[in-house]
């Protein structure tokens, strides 16, 4: 039973994946994304991944999710259609024939790794999975043996932030920086 | 859920090469980022597939999911740096094409 | 062997003129801060002869006393040495940082410290006014520095420091007055000539390491002289280990055919000819192979090719000074003849006649340069001899004291000169054989040099005044220039104490101080067959015909030349083709011009035309050429559009996944 909905799920994600890409509008491709995200969320938590399963939902769709929600308002691109209609238009011509091809071969190369891979036994296993990221282990192992990168990326988050803040600030006149390309292509703002 | 761990590598792959594809085909900044987003998305699946296996080996099985969050904290920084950049970039040009910044001239 | 105990103080020898130097070269540099604020502000570099002067007496009286210590052990224990540390252990090969005092490295060290000392208070007066002072003196004990750790070193490495030391200071202090141009030049060949010496200097260090396992030069003095009989490769080594000191020697000595840097050098301060050019660095060819002398007896053949190098050289010297009209020039190619004496001495076997030639020559040349130097400083830089004359009216003390060098170095009967040059001479002619031959050419440059040295007296010091009197005023020196000069004209006339002949029936004094250091190469040679003393008869014939030769020639060359340069005309009008070769050293500077230096500089020209600027030029800018051709076509591919970098970031990712997979 939980075989074929994880099929069933494994469809919804590519069909999502491939909506990311044939949505005509900004918003079309977020919707899509929300739906693969919310796909492999449920895989998690088949695959028994439960705090990724709720870290998935929470951060991708909670958070980042709602971030390109708020960029695409901000920006006013989601008034090109408020309809999800798809768009074949970004897959013609020679260059996106070449991407095609690349894409396949990547394609490719995943599924035969997948095969030679001595870990992906190919026969289906005989039981489910046990939870296998419970709260304590998947603490003990980042707050041990992993703290340095946790860390590391801790540091890297408030990088981040720094870089956002300067990056989206609104300079004022006069200020040196950023705006100065503006002008040289003609922007009186 | 008793699915060979394979097919879930194979959704990760397809994952992947549509991400690759979108990454490539799409000229909205935007939904460049998202192609991204989905690429990091199947490397999450691909680590998760492995810490299954080892589970279902009864071997310890937590470095998968560790790294699984380290994926999704720097995916987290990466879109929120990306969409930065697409603010400047739109307050720069009007546009959140990537040819917008197509400045220089070969 | 040196004996263990650790005599440290030693080290002050050199280091007193090291120390001397640095202080010199420090009030040379504050010296140039203080004119380059005021050119008028009083100078520090005045303070620099007190201090280079007080280094030397202070490194003279600690000689003395290394003299005087020496003198107190038995002669067979007279060692001092002092090892400062480990300096090279690789393998086999130990070489120590240490001086070593012996009875012959404390004659040289008496012979550079005290008549260094003499040379340096002269110069205190000679360079005065001088806008490198300073500097002068900062060279000046450096050298001395570099000479003491020459002779006093106890490994051959780190004579080699020292010899490559004074080679350096020759050359800072021949292209002392740079910026005339030629000094500069003349610096530059005695460097490349003394490197031709120094490459020979090295092969013979590492034959000699192959030969012994050690660079100790008494460990290696030792080894040959307690060495019964050697194979005969060990005994080809030998020799042609020999032959390249020999070669290093030619090249630091002066010795055919490297000879021709020494005159050349003149160019720089007179001061510096009579220290280095004469005295002392030039010697230290004499010194190595006395030091080593077991090594060269037991070389075979290398000692009759020393013995003619030796006597060629003093021939070429001694006729070339006959007819040269710069009074330095006559000095410096009877320097060259005299070293030509020494290593005939050498090549006789008579070490210690050899360094009894160095040290009497040391005194009496070293008072003929400074003599030449007062006589050129009180003319106004004039040192052409034909525009002299008449001089000793207008400086009396360098009239008298030059006088005296002169007799010394013509060999008159009593002055130093003649017991050391006659006791080379019979030495030869004690070796038979074709030792006739060059005791001949050795008695034929002593004629040489009795006239040379006349004519010089007679053109400088008599006959009319053939100098501008509306510019040049002659005037005596000062007494700080003179006094030394008067103590080397003593020590010129008495020198001959310390080797008098044994006909005489009183001890030679420095033979028998330096017998511990020569009995082993005396051994040596005395087992090969040939007569080796002369009949008392005999040997006052030589010293008869010796002294005949000196006082007739002397007599011959003054009086043909006081009353002026009439007899240089006649010579040069009669036969010009011969005074042309003797004034150019039989052509062989200009040979060398021809042979090499024309080829050289044809090849450099060609490097600089041909290869620089045709192949490495276009070699260089060809990359710059290809580059931007290649940057002009392939910046295309860099076209600004974010969709054409994914592509090939995706394609580049793909062929990094590929070749995982695949490797």
């Amino acid at each position: 039973m939980s075989s074929i909905l994880f099929y069933v799920l494994a469809l919804v994600a590519l069909l999502g994946a491939a909506g990311v890409i044939l949505a005509k509008s900004p918003m079309g491709s977020v919707i899509s994304l929300l739906g693969t995200f919310f796909a492999l969320s449920v895989i998690y938590l088949l695959a028994g991944f439960q705090f990724l399963a709720a870290a998935q939902i929470l951060v991708y769709a909670g958070a980042i999710l709602v971030l390109f929600l708020f960029v695409i308002m901000l920006l006013n691109l989601g008034a090109m259609g408020s309809r999800f209609e798809l768009s074949f238009a970004p897959l013609q011509g020679g260059r996106a024939r070449l991407a095609g091809a690349i894409a396949v071969a990547f394609a490719l190369v995943g599924l035969i790794a997948a095969q030679r891979t001595t870990l992906a036994a190919t026969s289906a296993p005989a039981a489910d999975a046990p939870a296998i990221d419970g709260l304590e282990g998947l603490a003990l192992e980042l707050f041990g043996r992993y703290s340095l990168p946790f860390q590391a990326v801790s540091v890297l988050l408030l990088a981040t932030m720094v870089a956002v803040i300067v990056l989206a600030k609104r300079q004022r006149e006069g200020e040196h920086g950023g705006e100065r390309g503006g002008e040289r292509g003609g922007d009186p703002r | 859920m008793n699915v060979p761990t394979a097919h879930l590598l194979y959704l990760s792959a397809g994952l992947f090469a549509l991400g690759v594809l979108g990454f490539m085909v799409r000229r909205n900044v935007i939904v460049v980022l998202m192609c991204v987003e989905l690429m990091l998305n199947a490397a999450n699946l691909a680590f998760l597939a492995a810490s299954r296996q080892h589970a279902l080996e009864g071997k310890p099985a937590l470095q998968g999911p560790v790294f699984a969050i380290f994926v999704i904290t720097v995916a987290a920084a990466e879109a929120a740096v990306g969409l930065a950049l697409i603010i400047a970039l739109y307050r720069l040009k009007q546009s959140a094409e990537t040819d917008a910044a197509a400045e220089m001239k070969g | 062997m040196p004996s263990h105990e650790s005599h440290a103080w030693l080290w002050w020898i050199p280091l007193l003129p090291l120390l001397g130097s640095a202080i010199a070269g420090a009030l040379h540099l504050a010296t140039l801060r203080a004119r380059h604020g005021d050119p008028q502000a009083s100078a520090p570099a005045s303070l620099a002869p007190w201090i280079a002067c007080g280094a030397m007496l202070g490194s003279f009286v600690l000689s003395v006393t290394g003299f005087l210590e020496l003198r107190e052990l038995e002669p067979a224990a007279r060692h001092l040495a002092s090892t400062a540390h480990d300096w090279i252990s690789i393998g086999g090969l130990d070489v120590d940082l240490g001086l070593l005092l012996d009875p012959l490295s404390s004659v040289m060290t008496l012979v550079i410290t005290g008549v260094g000392f003499l040379i340096h208070v002269y110069a205190s007066g000679y360079m005065k006014g001088d806008k490198g002072y300073g500097k002068f003196f900062a060279y000046l004990n450096l050298f001395v520095f570099a000479m003491l750790m020459l002779v006093l070193s106890s490994s051959l490495l780190g004579v080699f420091i020292g010899w490559e030391g004074v080679g350096l200071c020759s050359f800072l202090l021949i292209g002392f007055w740079y910026e005339k141009g030629w000094p500069a030049e003349a610096a530059q060949k005695a460097f490349v000539m003394n490197r031709v010496g120094d490459a020979c200097f090295l092969i013979g260090s590492f034959l000699l390491i192959r030969l012994f396992d050690t660079l100790d030069l008494a460990t290696i003095a030792h080894t040959v002289g307690s060495t019964v009989s050697f194979t005969d490769e060990q005994a080809l080594d030998m020799s042609l280990a020999a032959l390249f000191l020999f070669g290093g020697c030619c090249g630091k000595s002066a010795q055919f055919p490297l000879f021709t840097w020494l005159p050349d050098a003149m160019a720089g301060p007179t001061p510096v000819s009579a220290l280095i050019h004469a005295a002392t660095m030039v010697t230290s060819g004499i010194y190595l192979v006395v030091r080593l002398n077991p090594l060269f007896a037991a070389s075979g053949w290398v000692l009759p090719l020393i013995a003619i190098v030796g006597a060629l050289t003093a021939l070429i010297g001694g006729s070339t000074a006959l007819v040269q009209r710069d009074i330095k020039k006559v000095l410096a190619y009877s320097t060259v003849s005299q070293l030509g004496y020494m290593f005939l001495a050498l090549g006789s076997g008579a070490w210690a006649a050899a360094l009894f030639h160095v040290v009497t020559h040391a005194f009496f040349k070293a008072l003929l340069f400074l003599g030449a130097g007062s006589v050129i400083h009180g003319m106004h830089e004039e040192q052409d001899m034909h525009k002299m004359g008449g001089l000793r009216k207008h400086m009396p003390q360098t009239y008298i004291t030059f006088l005296a060098g002169a007799a010394a170095l013509s060999g008159l009967p009593l002055l130093s000169g003649f017991f050391s040059k006659d006791e080379i001479l019979a030495h030869a002619f004690a070796n038979g054989g074709l030792y006739y031959g060059l005791w001949a050419v050795g008695a034929l440059t002593a004629a040489l040099t009795a006239y040379y040295t006349w004519r010089m007296v007679a053109l400088t010091f008599f006959g009319e005044e053939r100098f501008d009197h509306h510019h040049v005023h002659p005037h005596e020196s000062p007494l700080v220039m003179t006094l030394p000069l008067m103590v080397l004209a003593v020590l010129s006339i008495l020198g001959g104490v310390l080797g008098l002949p044994p006909v005489l029936h009183v001890p030679h004094l420095l033979a028998e101080w330096l017998a511990p250091v020569t009995d082993a190469g005396n051994k040596i040679l005395a087992q090969s067959p040939g007569e080796h003393h002369l009949s008392h008869a005999l040997e006052w014939v030589l010293l008869g015909l010796g002294s005949a030769i000196a006082l007739g020639f002397a007599h011959t060359g003054f009086h043909a030349h006081r009353h002026g340069t009439a007899q240089d005309e006649f010579f040069a009008r009669k036969r010009p083709t011969l005074a042309a070769t003797l004034g150019d050293a039989w052509t062989i500077d200009s040979r060398y011009a021809r042979i090499i230096v024309l080829p050289l500089r044809m090849l450099s020209f060609l490097i600089a035309v041909v290869v620089d600027q045709f192949a490495i030029d276009g070699l260089v800018n060809g990359t710059g050429r290809t580059a931007r051709d290649i940057a002009q076509h392939s910046r295309r591919a860099v076209d600004g559009s974010l969709a054409s970098y994914a592509l090939w970031m995706g394609a580049g990712a793909l062929a990094i996944c590929a070749l995982w997979m695949w490797s």
